[in-house]
Formats: C-alpha cells, sequence, structure tokens
C-alpha cells in the first residue's frame, strides 16, 4: 500500500516537473490570409518612405512596410515607435531620441542610430526644404542614441518629424538601401514593419507575409493580399462572395448593402479629412460674405447630421471646427445648431431678407451630391449657388492660386497637428487660406517662436477661438468612411488609431 | 506598287505625329500632376521640387523632344505615379488585354456570324427578330452595365464564377462578355446586311439555277463573299477591343492597357498617358495600313485611284 501511494506520488512528481521543466508555450504562429479589395491603385513610389508626398494615401501600404521614430497609433497621435523615447534640450535647439533596442529589419539587420540619420539625410519627399532648412545636423552618440541639432528653435520639429505630415521619420535600412540603390528599394523594399513585400504586380495585387521578428508582436496573420479593385460595385460583390475579408470605402448605396448583409460589418474609419465651406470673398467689403451675419446664417442654415447621413450612413461627426479635435493643440468647437428660422433671420438683419445670388459652389473632387445637398440648404434662406464640378487638377491649381471664387467646399487631410491645419488655412500666408486677419497674423507669428509649449497651447487656441468668433468659416463634418468587413475578421484593425482612413495597425488584424 | 506602299507609309508616319503631339498638348492641358502627387497643403517649393525632380519644370518644346527622342528608342519616361518606365508598364499589362480582346473577339465573331447569317437567311422571321433584339441590347446597354449585372447574376448570387480578377478561364469569361456585347452586335448587324447583298446577287441567283444544294450556296458562295467586309472589321475592332476596353478592365479589375489609361489619366501621369495612347494608334494605324495594302494588292484598281 505504502510502495503504491510511493509509485503514485513519484508520477505525480514526475509529471509535474515535466510541465515545469517543459519551454513555455511560443505565442500562436501567424496564419491564415487576409485579402482586402483596395479603391486606389497602389504604387511602388509608396514602397519607399523617403519619397512621402505628404498624403494620407502612402500610409495604406507603410504601415505595413515599415516604422517610424513615432507614429500614429491607438494609444495617441504621437506614439514612441523606433524611438522608445525623446527630449528637447531647453534651448529647443537639441532633439534626442534613445532608440528601441531589438529591431530587426526584414532582411535581419538590426535597426541603429545610422539608419535613423541615413533615413533623414536621404528624405527627399513632403516638407524636405523645410526639415533641411531647420535642422543643422544629426549626430549619433551611440548606436542607440542619435541627435537633431536645429539652427535655431524650432517648436514644429516633432510635428514634422513625429508625424506621418512627412516620412522623414520612418526609418529605412541604410545598408541593403547603399547596396540595391532607390530603384532597387521600390523594386524589393525591406523595412521594420510587421509585415515585408513577398511579391508585387503593378496596379494589380500586393502580396505580404509576416515579418515575426517584428519587435512590437508577431503579426497574428501569416499573409495579406492587397487587390486594387476601383470600382466600389465590384469591391462589394467580392466581399459579398467571400473572395475578400476587407473592402475599404464601401460608401452611400453599397454601405447599406453592407448592412444589410448579415455576414458582413460595416465598420467607420477615419475622420483626419475635415470639410467646411470656404468664403473665398469675404474679403471683399461689397460681396455679402464680408458680412459676418450672413456667414452666421449659412452656418445655422446647413443641417450637419443629415448630411453625414446622407454621405457617410451617419459616421462623419459634425463639427464647428475645421481643425480634428483629435490633433494636438486643436479647439474642440460644437457645431452651430441647425436653425433655419434664425439663419433667415440673420440674413434679414444683414440686409438680405430676399437672399442674394452667391455664384458657384465649388467642391472638391468627387464631392459633388454633398456640394449639391448644401447648395439647397442655402438656397432654403435665399442664398442662390450652382455647383461647379471642376477637374481635380483644374481645381487644386485654382484653390492653391485663390482663383476658385464663390464659395468652396474645402477640405484638408493632412496629418499633423492645430500648427500645420493653422499655416495651411487660417494665416494669411496659408496655401489655401483667404483670411487676412491681423490678429491671427500676429498670434501666429507670436507661436511660432514661442519655447514653452504651454504658452505656445495658449497662443494657438486664441487663434482658432477667433476663427470661430468671426465665423470665418462653416465647418460641416470630420469625414469617415464605411468600410465592408468580413465577419471572418475577429480584428480588422480598421478605426483602431484614430483618424486614419486604413488598417493600422497590421500587426493587431486577425481571422477569428 | 512600290510608290503607293511609301506614299501609305509616310502617311502613317505624318498620322503618329500629329497624334504624338495631340496627346502631347492635350494632357498638359488637364492640369500640373505636380497638384495631385504633392498633399494639398503643399508649400509651393514642395511642388516644385516635384517639378524639377520629373522635369516638368523645362519647356514644352523641351519635353515634347525628349519624350519623342525616348519614344525612338523605345524609352517612353518614367511613370509620375509608378516611378517605372511606362514603357515597362505597357508591355506588362498588353498580354492581358490581348487574351482578353482575343476571346471577346471569339464571342463577337461566333455570335455574330451566327445569328447574323440566320437573320439573313430568314430574314423578317423569327431569327431576324432575336438578331435585332441583340443588334439592339448589344449597341444599346453600356459595357460597365452589362458588366455589374453579370457580376451580380454570376459571381454573388449563383456563385459560378469569380469576381474579377485574372487567373484562370474562369475570370476572362465575364469581362470577355462584357467587352465583346457592342461588338457582337456590330459584326452581327453587317454579315446580315452584307449577306441580304449577297444573297441577292447574280451570281447566287445562277448558283441555285445550276441547282447547287441551299447549303452549299450560303457556306461556298454567299458566305464567304459576305464574309470580306466582316473581317476588315473584326480587323479594325480587335484593335479597338485591346485599347479602348477601360471601362470593362475597370469594373473587373483586369490588369490591361485600359485600365492603365484609367490610371494615367486620373493621376496625370503623362508619361504612361502618352505611352499607351501612342502606342495604340501605332496599332491602329499599322492595322489601317496593312488593310490598304492588301488591298491594293488584291485589287490594283485602288492604287490606281488613290
Amino acid at each position: 500500500m505504502r510502495a503504491n501511494r510511493r509509485s503514485r506520488l513519484g508520477c505525480l512528481v514526475l509529471v509535474l516537473s515535466l510541465v515545469l521543466l517543459a519551454p513555455a508555450p511560443s505565442p500562436a504562429a501567424p496564419q491564415g490570409t487576409v485579402t482586402y479589395a483596395v479603391h486606389i491603385t497602389i504604387a511602388p513610389a509608396w514602397f519607399d518612405p523617403g519619397d512621402n508626398p505628404g498624403q494620407i494615401t502612402p500610409f495604406i501600404i507603410q504601415y505595413a512596410l515599415h516604422d517610424a521614430m513615432i507614429k500614429p497609433m491607438p494609444a495617441g497621435m504621437m506614439t514612441p515607435s523606433l524611438a522608445e523615447s525623446w527630449t528637447a534640450s531647453k534651448d529647443g535647439r537639441v532633439y534626442e531620441f534613445v532608440l528601441r533596442k531589438g529591431v530587426i529589419f526584414h532582411n535581419g539587420d538590426p535597426m541603429t542610430a545610422e539608419d535613423v540619420k541615413f533615413s533623414f539625410e536621404r528624405y527627399k519627399g513632403a516638407g524636405v526644404k523645410l526639415l533641411k532648412e531647420k535642422v543643422e545636423a544629426v549626430t549619433i552618440v551611440d548606436p542607440h542614441r542619435v541627435r537633431f541639432h536645429l539652427k535655431e528653435a524650432w517648436p514644429d520639429f516633432m510635428g514634422f518629424y513625429g508625424s506621418p505630415a512627412t516620412g522623414a521619420g520612418w526609418i529605412v535600412p541604410k545598408k541593403y538601401l547603399e547596396k540595391v540603390g532607390d530603384d532597387g528599394f521600390k523594386r524589393a523594399p525591406v523595412g521594420a514593419g510587421p509585415f515585408k513585400l513577398a511579391s508585387m504586380t503593378p496596379g494589380v495585387e500586393i502580396v505580404l507575409e509576416a515579418h515575426e521578428k517584428y519587435w512590437r508582436k508577431a503579426p497574428k496573420v501569416k499573409q495579406i493580399v492587397l487587390k486594387s479593385v476601383p470600382e466600389g460595385s465590384t469591391r462589394l460583390a467580392m466581399l459579398k462572395r467571400g473572395e475578400v475579408q476587407i473592402a475599404y470605402k464601401t460608401d452611400g448605396p453599397l454601405g447599406e448593402e453592407v448592412r444589410k448583409d448579415p455576414k458582413l460589418d460595416l465598420v467607420f474609419s477615419g475622420g483626419i479629412g475635415v470639410f467646411w465651406l470656404q468664403f473665398e470673398e469675404l474679403n471683399d467689403p461689397k460681396s455679402p460674405w464680408h458680412n459676418r451675419k450672413v456667414r452666421l446664417a449659412a452656418n445655422h442654415a446647413i443641417d450637419r447630421k443629415a448630411l453625414s447621413e446622407a454621405e457617410t450612413l451617419g459616421a462623419s461627426p459634425p463639427t464647428g471646427s475645421i481643425i480634428p479635435r483629435e490633433f494636438e493643440w486643436a479647439l474642440p468647437v460644437d457645431p452651430v445648431a441647425y436653425d433655419p428660422k434664425k439663419a433667415k433671420q440673420l440674413m434679414v438683419e444683414a440686409g438680405y431678407p430676399n437672399g442674394f445670388d452667391a455664384g458657384f459652389i465649388t467642391p472638391i473632387p468627387p464631392y459633388y451630391s454633398l456640394a449639391e445637398a448644401i447648395g439647397g440648404y442655402l438656397g432654403a434662406i435665399g442664398i442662390k449657388t450652382k455647383v461647379r464640378k471642376m477637374e481635380r487638377a483644374v481645381m487644386f491649381d485654382k484653390r492653391r492660386k485663390k482663383e476658385l471664387g464663390g464659395i468652396c467646399l474645402c477640405g484638408n487631410g493632412g496629418f499633423g497637428n492645430a500648427v500645420t491645419r493653422i499655416d495651411a488655412d487660417m494665416w494669411s500666408g496659408g496655401v489655401h487660406s483667404v483670411l487676412k486677419d491681423a490678429e491671427i497674423d500676429k498670434l501666429f507669428d507670436e507661436q511660432g517662436r514661442e519655447a514653452d509649449p504651454k504658452k505656445r497651447e495658449v497662443l494657438l487656441k486664441r487663434i482658432q477661438q477667433r476663427v470661430v468668433d468671426q465665423t470665418y468659416f462653416a465647418p460641416i463634418f470630420q469625414l469617415q468612411w464605411p468600410n465592408g468587413v468580413s465577419k471572418a475578421m475577429k480584428v480588422s484593425g480598421m478605426g483602431l488609431i484614430p483618424t486614419f482612413y486604413y488598417t493600422g495597425p497590421f500587426e493587431e488584424i486577425e481571422l477569428r | 506598287m512600290t510608290r503607293f506602299v511609301l506614299k501609305r507609309c509616310l502617311y502613317a508616319l505624318g498620322s503618329l505625329f500629329i497624334l504624338s503631339v495631340t496627346i502631347f498638348l492635350l494632357i498638359r492641358l488637364t492640369g500640373d500632376p505636380a497638384t495631385l502627387l504633392a498633399a494639398p497643403e503643399a508649400k509651393e517649393a514642395d511642388l516644385q521640387a516635384i517639378r524639377v525632380q520629373l522635369g516638368l519644370d523645362r519647356s514644352w518644346a523641351v519635353q515634347y523632344v525628349h519624350f519623342v527622342g525616348g519614344a525612338l528608342r523605345g524609352d517612353f519616361g518614367t511613370s509620375l505615379y509608378y516611378r517605372v518606365p511606362a514603357g515597362t508598364l505597357y508591355w506588362q499589362r498588353l498580354p492581358a488585354s490581348l487574351q482578353l480582346a482575343a476571346v471577346a473577339m471569339a464571342i463577337s465573331l461566333l455570335v455574330g456570324l451566327s445569328v447574323g447569317i440566320l437573320a439573313a437567311v430568314h430574314v423578317g422571321r423569327w431569327w431576324d427578330s432575336v438578331g435585332k433584339l441583340i443588334a439592339l441590347l448589344g449597341l444599346s446597354m453600356p459595357s460597365f452595365w452589362l458588366g455589374l449585372l453579370l457580376i451580380y447574376v454570376f459571381a454573388v448570387s449563383l456563385h459560378w464564377l469569380p469576381t474579377s480578377g485574372r487567373g484562370t478561364a474562369a475570370h476572362l469569361v465575364m469581362p470577355a462578355i462584357a467587352l465583346s456585347g457592342y461588338f457582337t452586335a456590330a459584326h452581327m448587324r453587317l454579315t446580315r446586311s452584307s449577306m441580304l447583298d449577297v444573297l441577292g446577287s447574280e451570281y447566287v441567283k445562277l448558283a441555285r439555277l445550276k441547282g447547287v444544294p441551299e447549303t452549299w450556296v450560303l457556306v461556298k458562295h454567299a458566305f464567304k463573299n459576305a464574309l470580306i467586309p466582316v473581317v476588315t472589321l473584326a480587323g479594325i475592332n480587335l484593335v479597338l477591343m485591346i485599347n479602348v476596353a477601360v471601362v470593362v478592365e475597370t469594373v473587373f479589375a483586369w490588369p490591361g492597357i485600359g485600365r492603365l489609361l484609367y490610371e494615367g489619366i486620373e493621376f496625370r501621369d503623362f508619361p504612361v498617358v502618352q505611352t499607351v495612347v501612342l502606342l495604340g494608334g501605332v496599332m491602329v494605324i499599322a492595322a489601317n495600313l496593312t488593310v490598304d495594302i492588301l488591298y491594293a494588292w488584291i485589287d490594283p484598281r485602288i492604287r490606281v485611284e488613290r
């Protein structure tokens, strides 16, 4: 009996020992394939962050292939990634970054400070002139520490380097790039992102494979296929038939179809793009738009919630500011209430009881139906408009030259912070700004010299408040897109990063 | 004959020159591609940097000479959007367009000729009405609508065929049918009218008087002669099918040159648009030149008349 008990005890000890000594279970290996129907054609030029045009579209692929020092993530718009941390000197002229250890590029090379310096110095995309003007030198302190020396204090340095406003902070492998050259890199890119390029047929599809040594965590999906399908109905058909698991941009009636299908989910993403009415002639004292009451009347005339319902199935939150509220230093402003009675009253007070002919309303292509609907609302209070459809390049050119006239249904979808939006659309020297407000210009000038972030924030918010008080714009909404997602997806990765339109982070996506 | 051929070749070269100038100027009138390649908020310095990088800062005359000089060497420039040689993109996409056009042409000839002959033989009767209906539908139904209808029925509802893309033979079926729709109707109408002309001719009447069986009359005497204008049209249509399947290739995400042209126009990709239009023009001009020379060889009167 005792021997029996002893042998049982021995077995138990043996089993326990085996369990305890056995290697810890490894995280589940990536498995399965997720196929996307993408609404645009993915260009190999986007494989190289060194050429980033400053648009959001290249990030549709760069979030998979590459990684940045700091980038928007679910945790925030400026989440440390390849840089563990950063500090700025008191005089605001030196920024020091501590690099994350153990980061491996797809080809097995470790990421070091050499790569960070090289990536910055070879960068030739958007904002390059400004960056190169402001940065005097990049020095390597040790393999995991790098310093950026500025010629003078530049409070916007992180806005440019630490956000996707430029691609200067996205890191490429120096050794590999020097070996294959720029063209070779576009054919066979190597990055530090969660997925690596397996194959590419330009204009047709791109196949990516999991980079299991990705520093953050190994991706849960083994393969990703991005198919370019420009026609929305075809994307929906592919999704319904199960050929793809995610179809980007299924808006309007396509979104309704997705909503009705029990095998599909409608997932919204984005918000970085804000739409607003810009009164191009508001500086002309003869123009009705010169009168603040008319501008306020136009604001009260628009039912933003109904527009969001009609255009984006209710996904786009109405806003009272032209700066996304998620942006650093943004002043959150509630939209002006829809009140046609008040709008008509304001028109009477402004001296336009019978309304007036406001000429053209020119939308950014292809948002013609949104412009038509807004024209209807303005018409209801007597402001007559005609929608003018312009070819994209022509419209952009005229907008830049400030030759549009009438009303512009404008938008801005660039990454950055409140400063970048104020710079482009509110400051009198801005690329698209039609405002000529001495107070705004003065405040903008002051904030550019202000090194104290708190004081700077106050100045930036005062600019935004001034814009609201003067009713310089009629903000509409922060545009969100409906996307079709198969129920086969456990995590689609869409809508995780605030304001981002595409899947991200890719390492989070998972099949059921 | 040599003089005639040389003259025709000279005309062809002249047409190509006019085409190259036209497409070069027209695409540039549509706007500055730098505004589409950069962020809308980009500063003028960024736009200028893009223009310099892409060679768009040079005068149009210099750009044109560069374009033609390169084209003569087979270098059509680098795509502004893809940043790879436009010629490489064209040759990568051409096989898909050739494949689609070949299958669509086979369908259009098979259906068009058969129904056209039956409509001519049974003129004013049931088959003729079927022919008229096919012609009406084929000529009036937009290819994108036919394409979407096919996708809805055969891919989404019946699950018989893949929705889009290129790979297996099954991928070809719907785009080929959608592309062939208009051309089937055109071939059918021409076959019918040509057959009716021939069936009313003296030699067909003579063959019938001689007691030749009706099937033999139709196949050997009527069809063979009625085929000449149809084959001429089919030749030109094949070139069109290769080059203008923009809508069908977009709806079915078919990776051909039609879709390349669509992308090129969308992004103001000058080198791509110039390449597709110029090489498409070369195809059309070469087809016409071949037909002209063949006609002159078959019928010497043409050489004298022209």
